[in-house]
């Protein structure tokens, strides 16, 4: 009796007691704060690292107000940012409506070399800066590392590396308008000229862009080689000297976010254009649509490229942007 | 009687282990897939997709399950050596060859013929796919 008593009576003590256990709340405390200059950085930006685009990031650093004040943060680079490299002198703050607010902490910053440095002229206990480098030329193909320092009044210092972040070795270029008739484009030179500039250039032009209206079948917008069957290249007076067979194939939903500006998270690096396998590939692409691309090698086989169409008119126009490997 | 209780539990675990240890023999092929008892073997669609994956057909496909023969016009300018086949089957039946990939349709004279294999594996029939350029 005594043992059957205690079988049914303990499982609903001790669920009693992990109720009550279940139900305590323990209280929260504050963090203490270190009493040291702390510091931390992110990169904002995604994707490969571009020639003349910028590599972003955010760094902030902290004393207790206590202990003293902010008074420099620096950044050094291992190669020198090119003209325009810049570190905020602005401590950044995200308001109620998610606008991101800038307050001044001290003057422009300055560039030396491949240092980059603001001093603080007002009091700050902490602050966010915002850095940019702008990739330089003699960067492409390296690594480059970034080392924050910040300094406070009491002396002390804090120091944080990112990196290395491989710089890539494609080109871009971006929004080039091309017309009917008037598209002679360039891979090596990235560049689109008119007929009478395509037949000085002769071997350079790679691809002509065509926009034609035909009734019984679907043509519309092309990127068609000069070397190309002359059925996919209608009314086309081609310039003289112009006999590249570039090979191209056609993509779709394949939004680059350094060409679109979309909202896609899709980069296309330089691995993407080296990997690209163009065997028994056309020499043209017809019936082209707005955010459609295609991978592009040169006749020569030196470059490899995707051109990607941000838009396209129906009056025979159309903009695009090119991403470009040397191989 | 906790001994009998004992030994009836003992053997309702013993009949319960050799139930679950007892495997159905259901024939499958050489490619994993099961073979039924259906013997209906046609295709039902057929699509093509360029090197983009977006279809170059111009209007739907013609399916003629008597003539085993699929008719597809393709839009001028059709990369016809780049090309992605893809089928629909009967239930349960398989396609030769398997389509692993894009396909060259080039060659216009001489049309790619795949065999429809039905579900029990018996029947097999070679479904000749004619592409068709739309003209400029």
């Amino acid at each position: 009796m005594k043992l059957k008593y205690i079988k049914t009576i303990s499982p609903v003590f001790v669920a009693a007691v992990l109720l009550f256990l279940g139900c305590k709340k323990e209280e929260y405390a504050l963090p203490t704060a270190k009493d040291v200059l702390q510091n931390t950085a992110i990169k904002r930006t995604l994707g490969p690292n571009i020639v003349t685009q910028t590599i972003d990031f955010a760094y902030a650093a902290a004393i207790l107000p206590e202990k003293g004040k902010l008074t420099s943060i620096q950044v050094e680079a291992t190669i020198a940012g090119a003209t325009g490299t810049y570190l905020e002198n602005k401590s950044y703050n995200t308001n109620g409506s998610g606008v991101d607010v800038g307050v001044p902490i001290g003057d422009a910053s300055v560039n030396d070399g491949a240092k980059t440095t603001v001093t603080f002229s007002k009091d700050t206990s902490a602050a966010t800066l915002r850095y940019y480098y702008v990739i330089p030329e003699e960067a492409r193909g390296k690594t480059v590392s970034f080392t924050f320092t910040s300094k406070s009044s009491n002396g002390e210092t804090a120091t944080m590396t990112m990196g290395p972040y491989t710089i890539a070795k494609m080109d871009m270029v971006r929004n080039l308008a091309v017309k009917t008739d008037s598209a002679y484009i360039s891979i090596a030179d990235m560049k689109v000229y008119d007929p009478k500039t395509a037949a000085t250039l002769g071997a350079k032009i790679d691809l002509i862009y065509l926009y034609r209206n035909i009734t019984t079948s679907t043509f519309a917008h092309a990127l068609v080689s000069p070397a190309a069957d002359t059925a996919y290249l209608p009314s086309v007076k081609m310039p003289a000297g112009l006999t590249n067979s570039s090979k191209l194939i056609k993509v779709f939903n394949l939004q680059d976010f350094n060409l679109a500006r979309l909202q896609f998270g899709i980069y296309i690096d330089d691995i993407d254009l080296q990997q690209v396998d163009f065997t028994n590939a056309p020499n043209y692409a017809i019936n082209l649509r707005a955010e459609a691309g295609t991978w592009v090698q040169t006749a020569d086989g030196k470059y490899r490229a995707y051109i990607f169409i941000n838009s396209v008119n129906a009056n025979g126009s159309a903009v695009i942007s090119i991403k470009r490997l040397a191989l | 009687m906790k001994k009998y209780i004992n030994i009836t539990l003992a053997l309702s675990i013993l009949a319960l282990t050799w139930v679950s240890c007892f495997k159905e023999d259901t024939p499958v092929d050489e490619d994993g897939l099961l073979i039924t008892t259906r013997t209906e073997c046609a295709v039902t669609n057929f699509e093509l997709l360029g090197s983009d994956f977006v279809t170059v057909r111009t209007v739907a496909p013609v399916i003629d399950t008597v003539a085993q023969k699929v008719s597809v016009t393709v839009q001028f300018g059709t990369d016809l050596k780049n090309l992605y086949p893809q089928f629909s089957l009967s239930q349960d039946a398989k396609l030769d060859p398997k389509i692993t990939g894009k396909m060259d349709f080039s060659d216009l004279g001489n049309p790619k013929v795949f065999t429809v294999v039905s579900g029990n594996r018996v029947v097999k029939k070679p479904y000749t796919v004619v592409i068709t350029v739309q003209p400029k």
